[in-house]
Formats: structure tokens, C-alpha cells, sequence
């Protein structure tokens, strides 16, 4: 067996070998049934080729995320800010108002500055009550200095929600589903795959050859 | 690997057989395996027991071989009152959890610090025990052995019970009677938990077997169902004819689970009962027929304290 | 059946296990499908059988899906390879009286393990639900022999070569039995936690992706050339689809288990793996479409190629769906829902029922060297079959929907149920079809051996014409 440079997808079998396998294929009836010896149509290469990238493209955890405490933290600082709190302690306004326009100051507050949480805050939306509910525990967790993005907001909870991508000494590698070592394995046995199945049938004859059914059928 | 070279295909169909064997099961038991019981761990090895599956024990699933969970108010030794605790009561003779069992289940921390405050090696399944769960000042749950630590006896404790709650009998009924085909024990983690609850999180299973996560879900999922509805009587009504509480439920009636008697001792007649329902559905009757309270040793009580245990 | 089993090997005609073992899966058929009408009846209608205790839902449910794939779907597996895989090799049955003993081994085992499902006697774990003893017998009395005669039917064959079918044969079997015996480990040696959970499923994916969906096409591998006449249109396709089965199918296990706290790589490995189920999947296909080149007209004039067609134009959806259905963009709206359902009948019912069914529509033709008894009733139990799970599947796939909406949209649970009533009943009705045809079927086939016209020597059933 040789690769043959100058033709990389030519067959990998010697002549003689192909021709004890022409022999064979020809000369030998399984049961009734023959084999041609046609490659995979074009267009079908195309189709498996698009299915590997729609793999990788599709599982990608881009959508479902949850959302992490640190998203919320600047709407605990802003709740826990005396203007806001003024308005939630004010009675002289119903519950349902006083917390609507306490959440409008805050969303007021927060479209004038930048932040990288933008676009997740869109993604989950938080009332009054809930936030209320979660204040505290974010406030305890940013008075114990950890990192909020290791948190997650799971209805009336924020829970460490990072377990394997820790390294035995401490170290966090990524704080929510991204490219893990899962895709890396994934990429190598799709590789290792190819070459494997390519190699398998390069060693045929090659499928310009078309064998004659005539001779054992 | 030429035309009809048979060896080197055998060889090449055992590599990959084994290389995905190799990533799909060994690498991730590594992992899975390294992961420490959380408290909720510890509080189901220790209410469920062993095995809710078929074992040599409970061949016929009858919830034998189960621990008790009781509730207490006041010290089984000196009956002096104390804040209201919750001790799993194992018999003599029943068996223990994993956890309790095999030192690689709880994790290393929870591991040492059982060892070394609860004195979980000096519990016996031929003597029996009380257990208790705690936690640590570093905030570590542990599984404290009351009967070392305490002197709790066995009897004492179910004898000074407030309540006796036979969630670990009442699991092998949900899995007896295929609740879980229906009914999922796995909030999941994108969307669920705003109806559902909070979803179980990588240390809460450890020791449990069977998990019954279920995967077909034709009714709400029940991890948490015990903090949503706490009613006993709402159970009870709802497990006897689901068609009494929702009317267009398609849950099957659960009634031949109260057995001959019923907690007065009077004997239940499903024909009868069923016969007077069928003239309240008819609109004859302003009432339901009344629904018989299950006996303290029914199979029908055992399975709401499971439920109902479900915090 | 009976006076074969203490007679000589010599004896026994050539294929008489075939043939026990594929009239045993019709009539496993109708009982399985029969119970799934009758439990599709139960969802419906809650109180329909009430009084019936022994009847309960919750205990039928396994019945129902165990009696379908160890009775119809293996059975007819073990039919079709206990002919199929004598008749490539040019030779005979490695032993027919093992093959005898297997089948009513076989139907024992089975009414046993069926009836302590029935009566509650459980390990609680889905698609492994059986108990270890019976995990032991199935794996060591009902599996093993029928892979022992497989193999060694192909190593005594007399070809130097073996056919595409006979590589699946092979090596499917043994990926069973090694898959059977180390996907219980959590009940041999009482594993535990997260560990069971995702050994079970382990289990259940690969029990289903390694015997059913490659056996199934393997069958049509055979199927379709010998009756079109054909050759296979490529032999090097035939190789992509056999290794990317061992190397993609065997991986995704996972996937069952996406919104469960399992480690988040090996989610994302199996999510990819997952999605390249469709390399086999087009690999497939497509060199079965393009054998049929030419013989298109068979698809309507020939009972078996209709019903093998049909199963493979059902793979295309099939895989479309199992593909893209367990990605982290799509589980999360359609997990646990009656979409998953559809799915599963669509790869059992849809899939891999439509080739096993022409397999032994064939099998018993050959074996019993006659023609089938009357085409209008096959295709008759071919529509009553096609429309009743698509009655099943669109019914089921938009209860999904509906249970998707409503997990998301936070709508409570009763009415949920309440808006999925209609198509309980819908999939009542389509189960039901499927049980009708499948009686039919089973009165066909009995009128075949009977009356059928006889095939003569060294002649297709399908070149003889029909009279009825």
C-alpha cells in the first residue's frame, strides 16, 4: 500500500491486487446478489460535508442560556440605592405602582451605560418581586467576593451552577456551556473517522472500474 | 484494508467499538464519580435505602427492607424538647444505602466528616440505626449516626416520633405502580423551574438507585411537588379518583392501593363506592360519596408520604 | 414446532427457524400492538376499564413497549437472519435445531419477562426494566444462541465474500450482546446516582441504535436487490454506512439526558455525535434509492418492495428528526413531550416495521415455497399499517408541540391535558388501525401456508402472479 502523491484519491492497491479483487467481485455470487462499485454521487458529498458543519454550527450552545447573578447585579445596587428605595417604601402609592415605577428607574438607570450583560438582561427579564427575592443572596455572595457568573438564577435561587469546568487546583476554565473538551473529542473522531473510511475504500478498485454481473450471475 | 480482508475489518470494528466505549462511559464515570453528595443526596440515600428497584429483598416490591423517616419534637432519650428534627430510622436488618456502604459514594469531604462526627462506621444493618443529617461549620453535609453519637435507640426514636412518614416504602410504590412513566422526577434545566422547581443539580443522586428520572411526560414532573401542595387530604382524594380534584385528569384511579380496610377498620367496597360516584357524575347526587381515610399500613399511605416528601 | 425439537439436525428442514420464529413475531405483533391501542384507549379515557385492576396503566405501559421490540421487532430480526444470512453465504443454518430451541426459549422467556412486568416487578429503569434474572436469561438463553447460529453461519459460509447484510448481522448482534451486558451493570453490581441514570440511557440508545435502526437496513439491503433483481448500486457506500454506524450511532447516549446535570462536555460530544447520525443516514438512503434505479415500478406492483420503500422513505424523516431533535437549540422545547413519542413510533412502527415486515413477508413466501395467499389483504394490512401510524404520528407530534408551547409559556398542566385530548384520541384510533391490519396480516399469512399457490423450484414468489 502506497500513497501516491501526484494522485491523492486514486486507488491504494497495487495492480495485482486490484485485479485478484476484480476476479473476485466478478466471479462470485452471494446469494444472488451483486455489488457495483459506484462512489458516493456529488452532490450527496456536498450533503454529508454541510452535515458536519451543521453539527458543530447546531450544538453550539448559543441558545438556552441561563441566566447568571451577574447579570442582575447592577439591578441590586440600583434597587438597594436610596431613590429607589424611597419609592418602594413610599405608601402612599399602591404595592403594584410603587414597584413598577422602582423597575422603570432602574431600567432608566441602567440604558445609560454600557454593559456586557445587555443583551442576556433582554434575554430574562426580571420583575420586582423576584428581584427583591434574590437581592439578598447576590448582595451575600458579592460580600463573600465571588465570581457572579459562576451563579445562576433558578426562580427564588441563585445556585452555583459551574461543576465541570473546574481544574482540581481552583482554576475556572469557563463558566457556562462553551467549547468543552466534548467538541474536541468531537472534531478528532470526526478526522480520525474520515481518514479511516477513506483509506478503507481507497484500498478497492477504483470505482471508474464497473464490474461485469455477466460472468457468475 | 483491501477488497474482502476480513481480519482487518474485525480489528478496526473492535478499536472503534472500544474507543466509544471509552468516551461515552469511562471518561464520563470519572467525572460523575468525583462529584460530592449534596445535603438533598444524603436525605434521599437516607430515605429511600438501598434499592426501590426488584432486589433479593423485595423481590415483589412490597416496600419491605425500607427505612422510616420520622419527625421529632423532643429527645428520645430525656424527652426534653428539642427543635424539630427529622432521624431516619433504619430497623435492624434493613439495609443501608450505598453511601453509607461504600466509601467512594458521598464524595471526600462529606466522606471524612461523616467518619469523623457522625461515626457512620459504627452503624450496623444487624443492630439498626438512626440517622441524622447535618452540616458542618465549613458548611459540608454530613451524616451523623445518632445511635453512636447519641445513644438514639431504635425504638426509642420511633416511639417518640411526631410523625412516622414511609416515603422510602412509598417510592417503591411510584415505581411499582409506573408513576414515573407519566410523572418526571427532572425539572429541566433550561425552562422548567418556573412551574416545576428548581432542577436537581450534579451531586443530588448520589447513592439513589433507581433515579426514575422518566422521560415521557404526560403529567407535571414531581421533584418538588411536596412544596406546591402539601395537602394530605387534596393526596388522598386526588390518589383514591384524580376525577374528585381535576376534573379532566386522565391519571388512573389509584383506590385498590387502600387495601380490605380503612384507617377506622370499617371495609372498603370499591363496587359500592364507585356506584354512588357514578350518580354524582350523573348530576344525582349533590356530593361525592365520601372518600375512606387509607390505613396507617396501607400501600396508599405509603405512597403519599413519598409524594408528599417530595420538598 | 414441537416434534423438531429432540429430532436429528438432518432432520429438520431447512429453515424451519425462520419460519417459527417469524410466524412467533406476527403473532407478538398483534398482542403488542393490541396493548398499545389499548393503552392509547386508557389516555383517552381514563375510566374506560375502570374496575379492571389488573389492567392499571402504569403497569401495561412496559408490556406494550417490551412485547413490540423483544417480540415483533427481535423476532422478526431473528427470522430474517436465520434465512437471510444462510442464503448470502450460499450454505444452510448453522444449526437449525438450535434455531428451534432458541425460538421457544424465546416465547418462554418472554412470557415470563412480560408477565412480571405486567404485575409490577421492576428495576425501574426505562427500556432495561426487566429484572437481572431475567436481563441474564435474555442475554444468555434468547440472545446468544441466536447470535451464536448468526455467526457461525456466516463463518461457515461457503463465499469468500460476506454481503453488506451479513457485516450488519455480525456485528450488530455482537454490539448487543455487549451492549446488554454492560449497559445493566448498574443492576449487576448496584451502581448508583447520576452513574445508573446515564447508564440507562446509555443502555437504551444503543439498544436501539445498534440492533434495531442497522438491522432494519440491513434487512433492506437484502430486500431490495434480490427482488428488484438490482445490483446493489455501491459496494463503498455500503462501507461509509457500516462504519459511520459503529463510530456516530454508538456515541450519542447522552443526548437522552440534555436537561440533566451530566457533565456539559460530554453533552456537547454527544450533541454533535448526535447530529451525525445523518452521515449513515444519507450514506443509506441514498444507495438504496439509487439500486432501485430503473425498477421504480416494483414500488407499486410488489407488496415487499412497497413496504421496504416505504420503511426507507419513513428513515428519511426519521433521522431528520433524531438528528436535530437533541441539540441544545430544539430539546429543550420538544424534551419529554409527545413529540419524543411520535419519534420513537416513527423509528419502530414507521422505520424499521415497514422492512421487517417485507422480510417476512418474504421469508415465509420462500421458506414455504408458495405464493401469498391474497395480495388485496397485504396491501390492505400495507394501508391500514401506513395510515394508522401517520394518524399516530402527526396526532402525537402536535400534542408535543402543544406541551412544548405550554412548558415554556408556563401554562398549567390541566389544560394542557385538556388540549391534548383530542389527539389521545386520534392516536387511539391510528393504534387501533395498526392492530386490525396486523390480525389480517397474520390471516393472510396462515391462508399462505394453507392455500398459497406453490412457487416452483428455482423461481421468485414475486415471478409467480397473484390469484387473489
Amino acid at each position: 500500500m502506497a500513497w501516491t502523491l501526484r494522485r491523492p484519491l486514486h486507488t491504494l492497491t497495487t495492480e495485482d491486487e486490484n485485479q485478484r479483487a476484480k476476479d473476485l467481485w466478478e466471479g462470485e455470487s452471494l446469494g444472488g446478489i451483486a455489488e457495483n462499485n459506484n462512489p458516493l454521487p456529488r452532490p450527496v458529498i456536498g450533503l454529508l460535508l454541510l452535515t458536519y458543519f451543521t453539527a458543530m454550527a447546531i450544538t453550539f450552545p448559543l441558545y438556552g442560556q441561563r441566566p447568571t447573578a451577574a447579570i442582575y447585579a447592577d439591578y441590586v445596587a440600583l434597587l438597594n440605592s436610596e431613590p429607589v428605595q424611597e419609592v418602594i417604601n413610599d405608601t402612599s402609592l399602591p404595592y403594584n405602582e410603587r414597584n413598577d415605577k422602582a423597575m422603570a428607574m432602574i431600567e432608566d438607570a441602567l440604558a445609560h451605560f454600557d454593559s456586557k450583560y445587555t443583551f442576556q438582561r433582554e434575554q430574562h427579564p426580571i420583575s420586582m418581586d423576584q428581584l427583591k427575592i434574590i437581592a439578598p443572596q447576590i448582595v451575600e455572595l458579592q460580600t463573600a467576593g465571588v465570581d457572579l457568573e459562576e451563579y445562576i438564577v433558578v426562580g427564588p435561587e441563585v445556585i452555583k451552577s459551574n461543576f465541570f469546568n473546574i481544574q482540581p487546583d481552583g482554576t475556572v476554565i469557563a463558566k457556562q456551556p462553551w467549547w468543552d473538551k466534548g467538541y474536541t473529542v468531537a472534531c478528532w473522531w470526526f478526522i480520525v473517522f474520515c481518514l479511516s473510511v477513506i483509506i478503507a475504500v481507497k484500498r478497492l478498485p477504483p470505482f471508474t472500474w464497473r464490474p461485469d454481473h455477466s460472468i457468475a450471475h | 484494508m483491501a477488497f474482502r480482508e476480513y481480519k482487518i475489518g474485525c480489528w478496526m470494528f473492535g478499536i472503534a467499538l472500544s474507543f466509544s466505549m471509552t468516551v461515552t462511559i469511562f471518561l464520563p464515570s470519572i467525572d460523575i464519580s468525583s462529584m460530592s453528595s449534596t445535603k438533598e443526596a444524603l436525605e434521599k440515600q437516607l430515605t429511600y435505602g438501598w434499592e426501590s428497584g426488584f432486589n433479593y429483598y423485595d423481590p415483589f416490591l412490597q416496600g419491605k427492607d425500607k427505612p422510616i423517616k420520622v419527625i421529632l419534637n423532643k429527645d428520645p432519650m430525656t424527652g426534653e424538647a428539642i427543635d424539630e428534627t427529622a432521624a431516619y430510622v433504619f430497623p435492624a436488618g434493613t439495609h443501608f444505602p450505598n453511601g453509607l456502604t461504600h466509601d467512594n459514594i458521598l464524595g471526600d469531604d462529606v466522606q471524612k466528616a461523616s467518619v469523623e462526627l457522625g461515626k457512620i462506621d459504627q452503624a450496623s444493618e444487624e443492630a439498626g440505626a438512626v440517622f441524622l443529617v447535618q452540616t458542618t461549620e465549613d458548611d459540608v453535609p454530613y451524616i451523623e449516626n445518632a445511635t453512636a453519637t447519641r445513644g438514639w435507640q431504635v425504638d426509642a426514636v420511633l416511639n417518640a416520633a411526631e410523625q412516622k412518614i414511609y416515603a422510602g416504602a412509598g417510592k417503591t410504590m411510584f415505581i411499582r405502580e409506573g408513576c414515573w412513566w407519566c410523572h418526571t422526577l427532572l425539572p429541566e434545566q433550561t425552562q422548567d423551574w418556573q412551574t416545576f422547581g428548581r432542577p436537581p443539580l450534579v451531586g443530588d443522586f448520589n447513592g439513589e438507585s433507581p433515579t426514575t428520572f422518566g422521560s415521557d411526560r404526560k403529567a407535571p414532573d414531581l421533584l418538588h411537588v411536596g412544596s406546591r401542595n402539601s395537602s394530605r387530604e387534596w393526596m388522598t382524594m386526588h390518589f383514591f379518583n384524580p376525577r374528585l380534584v381535576q376534573p379532566h385528569s386522565i391519571m388512573p384511579r389509584y383506590d385498590y392501593l387502600w387495601g380490605d380496610k380503612d384507617a377506622n377498620g370499617n371495609p372498603i367496597d370499591l363496587e359500592a363506592w364507585d356506584r354512588e360516584y357514578l350518580e354524582y357524575a350523573k348530576g344525582n347526587r349533590v356530593y361525592p360519596p365520601e372518600v375512606p381515610e387509607p390505613a396507617p399500613d396501607s400501600e396508599a399511605r405509603k405512597l403519599i408520604d413519598f409524594v408528599l416528601n417530595l420538598k | 414446532m414441537l416434534k423438531y425439537l429432540f429430532a436429528k439436525e438432518e432432520d429438520i428442514p431447512q429453515g424451519t427457524a425462520a419460519v417459527f420464529f417469524a410466524v412467533s413475531s406476527i403473532a407478538w405483533f398483534i398482542i403488542g400492538t393490541g396493548l398499545g391501542s389499548f393503552n392509547a384507549a386508557k389516555l383517552a379515557f381514563p375510566d374506560f376499564f375502570h374496575g379492571s385492576y389488573a389492567l392499571q396503566f402504569g403497569h401495561m405501559r412496559q408490556v406494550h413497549v417490551h412485547a413490540v421490540i423483544f417480540g415483533w421487532i427481535a423476532m422478526a430480526f431473528a427470522a430474517s437472519m436465520m434465512y437471510i444470512t444462510p442464503a448470502l453465504g450460499n450454505t444452510k443454518l448453522w444449526s437449525e435445531k438450535l434455531g428451534v430451541w432458541n425460538c421457544l426459549l424465546y416465547n418462554v422467556g418472554l412470557c415470563l419477562a412480560l408477565a412480571l412486568l405486567w404485575s409490577g416487578v421492576t428495576s425501574g429503569r426505562e427500556y432495561s426494566d426487566h429484572i437481572w434474572p431475567i436481563d441474564l436469561y435474555i442475554a444468555f438463553v434468547m440472545v446468544l444462541p441466536w447470535a451464536l447460529n448468526v455467526w457461525m453461519t456466516i463463518l461457515n459460509r461457503r463465499t469468500q465474500g460476506i454481503y453488506t447484510t451479513n457485516w450488519f448481522f455480525g456485528a450488530c448482534m455482537f454490539m448487543t450482546v455487549i451492549v446488554f451486558l454492560i449497559g445493566n451493570l448498574p443492576e449487576w453490581f448496584h451502581l448508583t446516582g447520576l452513574n445508573e441514570a446515564y447508564m440507562t440511557w446509555w443502555f437504551a440508545h444503543n439498544i436501539l441504535g445498534l440492533l434495531i435502526t442497522p438491522v432494519a437496513a440491513a434487512i433492506t439491503y437484502y430486500i431490495v436487490p434480490k427482488i428488484t433483481g438490482n445490483p446493489l448500486y455501491s459496494h463503498r457506500v455500503g462501507h461509509l454506512h457500516f462504519w459511520s454506524i459503529v463510530v456516530f450511532y454508538s456515541t450519542p447516549a447522552a443526548h437522552h439526558l440534555m436537561s440533566s446535570p451530566l457533565p456539559e462536555w460530554l453533552k456537547s460530544f454527544a450533541s454533535v455525535e448526535g447530529v451525525l447520525i445523518l452521515v449513515p443516514a444519507i450514506a443509506y438512503v441514498c444507495n438504496i434509492l439509487l439500486t432501485m434505479q430503473g425498477k421504480w415500478a416494483m414500488f407499486v406492483e410488489n407488496i415487499e418492495i412497497k413496504f421496504t420503500i416505504t420503511g426507507v422513505l419513513l428513515a428519511i424523516p426519521l433521522n431528520m428528526q433524531g438528528g436535530f431533535q437533541q441539540t441544545r437549540a430544539i430539546n429543550w422545547y420538544i424534551h419529554g413531550t409527545g413529540w419524543i413519542v411520535a419519534h420513537a413510533h416513527l423509528a419502530l412502527l414507521g422505520f424499521s416495521t415497514f422492512a421487517e415486515a417485507a422480510a417476512v413477508y418474504y421469508g415465509l413466501q420462500v421458506l414455504l415455497r408458495r405464493k401469498l395467499y391474497s395480495s388485496s389483504l397485504a396491501n390492505f394490512h400495507f394501508w391500514m399499517l401506513l395510515i394508522g401510524f401517520s394518524l399516530y404520528w402527526v396526532s402525537m407530534t402536535i400534542a408535543g408541540l402543544i406541551q412544548g408551547a405550554a412548558k415554556i409559556y408556563e401554562v398549567p398542566y390541566m389544560d394542557v391535558v385538556i388540549g391534548e385530548h383530542p389527539y389521545m384520541v386520534v392516536r387511539w384510533l391510528g393504534g387501533t388501525m395498526v392492530f386490525f391490519g396486523n390480525i389480517v396480516w397474520l390471516y393472510n399469512m396462515v391462508m399462505t401456508a394453507r392455500a398459497g399457490t406453490p412457487v416452483p423450484a428455482g423461481r421468485q414468489p414475486a415471478e409467480v402472479a397473484y390469484t387473489r
